[in-house]
Formats: C-alpha cells, sequence, structure tokens
C-alpha cells in the first residue's frame, strides 16, 4: 500500500518536473524542474531497490550535471526569455504529432496482456556485490568507461577553450 | 506496483524528453530533453531488472551505471560544444545555425 502511494507520488513529481522543464521560457527555471525531475526518479529508484544507482543519480545528475547546466546557460544567452521571441521551432506541430505516434507505438505492447512479473521482494546483494562484478567480469567495460571520461575530459575543455587564431600572438599589446 | 506502472511511466517520460527535442529552439533545452530521455531508458533498465527472474545478477544497475558514466561525458562534451557554438555564432538557436543550408 505505502508502495503503491510512494509510487504515484514520485511520479507525479517526476512527470511534472520534465514537463515543466521541457515547457519553461526562464531556462534557470527550467534547469530547476530538471533537477526536481532527477529527484523525482531517484526515488523511484529507490523504490525499486536499487539504493546505489538511486545514491549515484543524486550525486551525478543533481550535483554535476545540474550545476554544469546552470553554468552552461549563464556563459551563453538570455537566462530570462523575457523577450517575445518564439521559444518553441518552426516545426512544432509536426513534432508533436510524431511524439504522439511514438508514445502510441510504445504502448502498443500493453494490449497485449501479458501476465505481469513477479517483483523481487529482497535483494540482499547491493552495492558490494556490484563492486565485485565491476571488478570481476566487467573490468574491461569499466576501464574503456574510464578512457571515455578522460577523453570526454579534454575534449570538452578544449571545446569551451575554442580556436587561438595565430593572430592574437602576432599583434602588439 | 506491477512492471507495467514503471514501463508506462518510463515511456511517458521518454515522451515529454522527446516533445521537448522536437519543439524547442534553445540548444541547451534540447540537451535538457536529451537528459530525461536517456534518464527514462535507465527507469527502465531497473524496473526490468527488479522484475527479473534472476536479480541477483545485477545487469541493470550495472548497466545503468555504464548508461550514467556515458551520459555525464555526453552532457560535458554537449555543453561544451555548445559554449563553442555560441562564441563562434553569438546565439544558441537551432534555426538560426542554418550555416550549411545554402539558399
Amino acid at each position: 500500500m505505502n508502495e503503491v502511494v510512494a509510487f504515484w507520488i514520485l511520479s507525479v513529481i517526476a512527470v511534472f518536473g520534465a514537463l515543466v522543464a521541457v515547457r519553461k521560457r526562464n531556462l534557470i527555471h527550467g534547469v530547476f524542474a530538471l533537477l526536481v525531475f532527477f529527484a523525482g526518479l531517484s526515488g523511484l529508484f529507490l523504490l525499486l531497490l536499487a539504493e546505489f544507482i538511486a545514491a549515484v543519480q543524486v550525486l551525478v545528475y543533481i550535483g554535476a550535471v545540474g550545476i554544469l547546466l546552470l553554468f552552461a546557460i549563464m556563459l551563453t544567452e538570455r537566462v530570462t526569455g523575457d523577450d517575445d521571441r518564439r521559444v518553441t521551432s518552426r516545426g512544432w506541430f509536426w513534432g508533436l504529432v510524431v511524439t504522439a505516434a511514438v508514445f502510441v507505438v510504445l504502448l502498443l505492447p500493453a494490449i497485449q496482456q501479458l501476465p505481469p512479473p513477479k517483483a523481487a521482494q529482497t535483494i540482499d546483494p547491493s552495492v558490494k556485490e556490484l563492486g565485485h562484478k565491476l571488478m570481476n567480469p566487467y573490468v574491461v567495460t569499466l576501464e574503456v568507461l574510464a578512457l571515455l571520461l578522460t577523453a570526454a575530459l579534454i575534449g570538452a575543455v578544449t571545446a569551451a577553450q575554442g580556436v587561438r587564431m595565430p593572430k592574437e600572438e602576432d599583434s602588439p599589446e | 506496483m506491477t512492471l507495467h506502472h514503471y514501463l508506462i511511466l518510463a515511456a511517458l517520460l521518454f515522451c515529454v524528453g522527446l516533445m521537448g527535442a522536437f519543439t524547442r529552439r534553445n540548444a541547451i533545452v534540447v540537451l535538457f530533453s536529451v537528459e530525461i530521455m536517456l534518464n527514462a531508458a535507465n527507469l527502465n533498465f531497473i524496473a526490468f531488472w527488479r522484475y527479473s527472474e534472476n536479480p541477483a545478477l545485477l545487469h541493470g544497475p550495472l548497466f545503468t551505471l555504464f548508461a550514467i558514466a556515458v551520459a555525464a561525458a555526453e552532457v560535458a562534451v554537449g555543453l561544451a560544444l555548445m559554449i563553442a557554438v555560441y562564441r563562434h555564432f553569438k546565439t544558441v538557436d537551432l534555426e538560426s545555425m542554418d550555416t550549411l543550408r545554402e539558399e
């Protein structure tokens, strides 16, 4: 019973946060709505007994990605969106149509009336076993991921730094 | 709660993200939307894991962990590109970045 109530509350929080994040004109408000969405999803992960993933969600998404998005917004343009320019793209109507079509297609398997599988009630080996699994069968994946993160770090710094023109060094200042 | 509840919720969240990616002009909002879609996919992974035959194998959390790491790399590179694009075009409006389209 408690689980059902928690599921509905967290679902409403997540869907509402996502909708506000996507529709809001003011980008900063949008980022905060996105953080609400991430928090709601983290609660859903807790409900599904994946407590380590819930903690990672809070650390990585709310902590790092949120701050990164805020900085990127403040480094680029118009934060508040107070002017009269359209926020929607030219093809927004067809975008909505395609979105509705995708939603219907995603829900199509629901008409098959498959018997719902049972949930595991307790899952005892959680974080410790996750660490062992990362070391034993998945160590290559872990290393590739470390390489990817390093490459992304270097790439992000290089891309954000911009190209230095040789003229700048020649110009007398 | 059955698996279906979680799957329908994930489909709904995915479609909210898809709607944002299709209907907004600001490139940073499109990046938000991609994040929302990735998170909906992660919710699917975790739900299928919880309702699987053998959850002790921990396939769901491991895959989600890797997906979160890749998504973090993606958002860092994406925002760096956005800043580079802003420096070049002085805007992050997707409809004014049409240099490749020869009129």
